[in-house]
């Protein structure tokens, strides 16, 4: 049985339509993540799951049990759900203790049996030594402990995660990323995470739900999303791409603004997008797949983040280092492009982003 | 150094050394010379005046009188002031917005008006609503008096609760919802959580604000003057005007102990409360602005609206629709409905009586002085507090604020000592004290809309104006002021507003030629005719209402009262 189910949730604020016709089920043990731009209304249907905002149509189970619905509707106190809001929302005024054990205080748990509860959870988020800090005297990682701590501490089947991670510097947010998902693995729980940082969508996701402008775009596991988005939009929000005018033949693509073709046993013809991730095109002194003419060169280390111009288009190249500087500016090169997606032109402005 | 822009700096120094000097002259110096008459008043040091605080049977009673009223009116006002703010920031209250408009109106009303609605109302022998509920519940006397103790704080925290509400309201709305969301989470129900984190992390702003509450009850002249000297309870503020009309010595150095103690423990309340609220600042903005989730009352909806309607209605239509029903009668025995009772005459008087055509005029001008010069001053302190980095700039903000925390009576009674010729300033019976007196008082609120605005014009504008070779009079005119107009305008109202109406400085510092329409009002309602005070009252009323709307749509709704 699923532990969640979304049955066509329509969510409105005034006329403004935020979530369109949503379902879904999520699976016992599952890592979910709703990835999007902002304003997408990822936040919003986490909140409709939290019971702070209710559907204008459609059903939420949880565990089977109606909790949004036209006629029934479980306050969040109700729902048995743990939560880590973006802003962490712990408790000023409350210890560090306090705060982790406030759930169980209002279960009314034996002292005994918070103590060690509270003390066990602690330790899995690294606070022990800081039981009795204020909130003001730790830093944003740790408060987002006692935020974790806190969610976790009632022993929820259920753990949502508001963009957690976006307020903590570059480092300790990619050290937490490994962190909440080992945690989440050794407590077996199922955890709902929103964030529009496709690094930690695809680091920590079972599946990942790609939305846009209120619709879901594809639901899928990090390497599918990656590597065969559904459309364009998930293709350039899942990582670096590289868009091509196209039209497709006869088994081969004829590029739009060269001479250049590229083999193609697909089943779509007419004009098409070509999509190229950076890391799929390789710069060659011969002819390659297409001619091109490098614009600019940064050098980043591990790859040679090339510039070329190919037609009227420009594609950014994830050259190999050693590549740096062997060719010069406006040179013209070869590339190979080991790997493509192509996708029907419908003529939208896909990358703009809907809100 | 470019000898233009050498030339614009010396014109801001100049300008703002007057400014501070202003303040200096007629501000500090007055009040730091009462407080040196009160230990000095027979020519060397003595503590007797302080002594006759509480010795003398007159001042101990005021005192007394004063204390357990504002006291009172602050336990009171808090407890109405935080379940409003709660039921209407963070509830699906019906009609949220209409309620909140209400309270928040009370705040600019005269408080003198609220006083005069709840005389006719709650008079022991003829008050409207005595009347009333002794036919309705068969009384053999009147259930309230107003002449009492109970009568001066009902009507302090009708008028005085909003202060408390509107405090409260602003915390609450900074609060970072998600706080409260997480209690919610944790499994605490709505009313678990407003204890359990709700009201501890309000307590702060629930503390400063029941400060403020106390310090205007104690401060206030118009309610006790218009309820209390007839119901013979005099208060600090009343016995120290009565005291200045009389005039002797001894009276004197009475009312200057009195003022003295008044301020101080005011000014030390208003510092206390601001620190309250620096100190434990919990409020913090989340980074999502998410609106916070409202908490469902379920079946205690409707009842609680319509108890807030209920209350509504008795503390904020009820006095008003009394003042104008007032205001039309004909016998004060009978209702306004009774055939023949119902008059325009007293509306007439106000168009047609000479002596009110030119308080009117008087008032008119002395406001407009007020707030224009007033809105000079905090134009040149808020460029100073906000664009500069000079050493003690906070000084003139702090002095501004000190100056409205000041009790008016202690303001009105410091000028009257030192600008009577006495060091060299003689302006005693013109209309410049008051003008002097009313930017002390009221500066303030101009300070604060100005200061908000400068704090929204990025710095960087004005320096790309100075980068593209504009001195500073021209940056001012080009760049800051057309951005922070709409609040200019709004600080110039909302000082312009009380000085209009001003009661408690106007009725000890006017002469003749210079009587406003406030003293004008009181006079009628304590000796000639409450009618005609009443229609004084509407007309005041009305015009406080347009200045508001105007204000509210100049600024778009980010400042109003």
């Amino acid at each position: 049985m699923p532990v969640i189910t979304i049955q066509h949730v329509t969510k409105k604020f005034g006329d403004t339509v935020v979530l369109k016709d949503f379902s879904a089920e999520f699976s016992d043990g599952e890592f979910i993540t709703l990835l999007g731009p902002s304003g997408c209304g990822k936040t919003t249907m986490l909140r409709m799951l939290a019971g702070f905002e209710k559907p204008t149509e459609g059903e939420i189970l949880i565990d089977g049990v109606t909790v949004n619905s036209a006629t029934a509707f479980v306050p969040p106190e109700k729902r048995g759900i743990g939560m880590v809001f973006q802003s962490y929302a712990v408790w000023p005024h409350m210890n560090v203790f306090d705060n982790v054990a406030y759930p169980l205080k209002i279960q009314k748990k034996p002292k005994d049996e918070i103590r060690a509860k509270v003390e066990k959870i602690l330790e899995i988020v690294h606070l022990s030594q800081y039981a009795k800090r204020m909130p003001s005297e730790l830093s944003g990682g740790q408060q987002q402990r006692v935020a974790l701590g806190r969610a976790l501490v009632g022993e929820p089947k259920m753990l949502l995660l508001d963009e957690p991670l976006s307020n903590l510097d570059a480092k300790l947010r990619e050290q937490m990323r490994f962190e909440i998902k080992e945690i989440q693995e050794s407590l077996h729980i199922n955890v709902v995470y929103v964030t529009h940082d496709r690094s930690e969508a695809m680091t920590m996701s079972d599946r990942v739900f790609v939305i846009n402008s209120g619709v879901i775009q594809q639901a899928d596991s990090p390497y599918e999303i990656y590597t065969h988005p559904a459309n364009q939009f998930v293709a350039d929000f899942a990582g670096d791409i590289n868009f091509l005018k196209g039209v497709s033949e006869g088994g081969r693509i004829r590029l739009k603004g060269v001479d250049d073709v590229l083999a193609y046993d697909g089943d779509l013809t007419g004009d098409v997008d070509v999509a190229i991730r950076p890391e799929q095109i390789r710069i060659v002194p011969d002819k390659g797949h297409i001619r091109g003419r490098i614009l600019n060169e940064y050098f980043m280390g591990d790859v040679d983040d090339c510039r070329v111009k190919v037609g009227e288009a420009e594609l950014r190249v994830a050259a190999d280092a050693s590549v740096y500087r062997r060719f010069g500016k406006h040179e013209e090169i070869g590339l190979d492009i080991a790997d493509f997606l192509v996708f029907p032109d419908t003529g939208d402005q896909f990358r703009k982003i809907l809100t | 150094m470019n000898p233009a822009k050498n030339h614009c700096f010396d014109i801001k120094w100049v300008l703002m050394l007057a400014v501070v000097a202003f303040l200096l002259v007629f501000q500090v110096f007055p009040l730091l010379y009462m407080v040196f008459r009160m230990f000095f008043a027979s020519g060397h040091f003595s503590m007797d005046a302080v002594k006759r605080i509480y010795s003398y049977a007159l001042n101990r009673t005021c005192l007394k009188n004063t204390l357990v009223a504002s006291g009172l009116t602050m336990v009171f006002g808090v407890l109405i002031a935080f379940p409003l703010a709660f039921l209407i920031g963070r509830t699906n209250l019906y009609g949220k917005t209409l309620f909140r408009t209400l309270f928040v109106t009370t705040y600019m009303v005269p408080p003198y008006v609220g006083a005069m609605a709840w005389l006719r109302l709650l008079n022991p022998t003829v008050g409207t609503l005595n009347v009333f509920l002794k036919n309705l519940f068969g009384l053999s006397g009147a259930p309230f008096s107003i002449y009492s103790i109970g009568g001066l704080v009902w009507v302090l925290t009708t008028f005085y609760y909003p202060y408390a509400f509107i405090t409260i309201s602003r915390a609450m709305e900074k609060m970072d919802p998600s706080l409260e969301e997480a209690a919610r989470i944790s499994g605490a129900s709505p009313l678990k959580t407003l204890i359990t984190v709700t009201l501890p992390l309000m307590l702060p702003s629930i503390a400063a604000s029941a400060l403020l509450v106390f310090v205007a009850a104690a401060s206030c002249y118009g309610i006790p003057s218009i309820i209390g000297v007839p119901g013979r309870i005099y208060t600090v503020t009343t016995r120290i005007v009565d005291y200045v009309y009389v005039g002797s010595q001894e009276g004197l150095t009475d009312a200057t102990a009195l003022a003295v103690f008044l301020m101080v423990m005011a000014l030390i309340l208003m510092l206390l409360s601001d620190f309250i609220v620096g100190k434990k600042d919990y409020i913090t903005i989340s980074g999502k602005s998410v609106r916070p989730a409202l908490v469902d009352l379920g079946k205690w909806r409707v009842p609680l609206t319509v108890l807030v309607a209920v209350f509504a209605l008795i503390v904020a239509v009820l006095p008003f629709v009394t003042v104008f029903a007032t205001s039309f009668t004909v016998n004060m025995g009978k209702s306004v409905f009774v055939p023949g009772n119902f008059t325009m005459k007293y509306w007439g008087i106000l168009t047609s009586r000479k002596s009110i055509g030119k308080s009117m005029r008087n008032s008119v001008l002395s406001a407009v002085w007020a707030a224009s010069m007033g809105m000079i001053v905090c134009l040149l302190m808020s460029y100073l507090l906000k664009r500069t980095k000079v050493k003690g700039r906070q000084i003139p903000n702090f002095l501004i604020t000190l100056g409205s925390g000041t009790p008016s009576v202690a303001i009105a009674l410091a000028l009257i000592m030192t600008m009577s010729g006495r060091f060299g300033i003689n302006i005693y019976n013109t209309m410049l004290i008051m003008v002097i007196a009313y930017m002390i008082k009221y500066m303030m609120m101009g300070m604060q809309t100005v200061s908000a605005a400068f704090a929204q014009v990025s710095p960087s504008m004005e320096e790309a104006a100075q980068i593209s070779g504009a001195g500073w009079l021209r940056r001012i005119r080009d760049v800051v002021l057309p951005l922070i107009v709409p609040s200019i305008v709004a600080g110039w109202f909302l000082i312009f507003m009380p000085c209009f109406y001003e009661l408690t400085m106007s009725n000890l510092l006017y002469a003749d030629q210079t009587k406003t329409l406030g003293v004008e009002l009181y006079n009628y309602q304590t000796y000639h005719s409450q009618q005609t005070a009443s229609a004084l009252a509407g007309g005041i009323l009305i015009m406080v209402v347009l200045c508001n709307t105007l204000i509210y749509k100049l600024t778009k709704g980010r400042v109003s009262i």
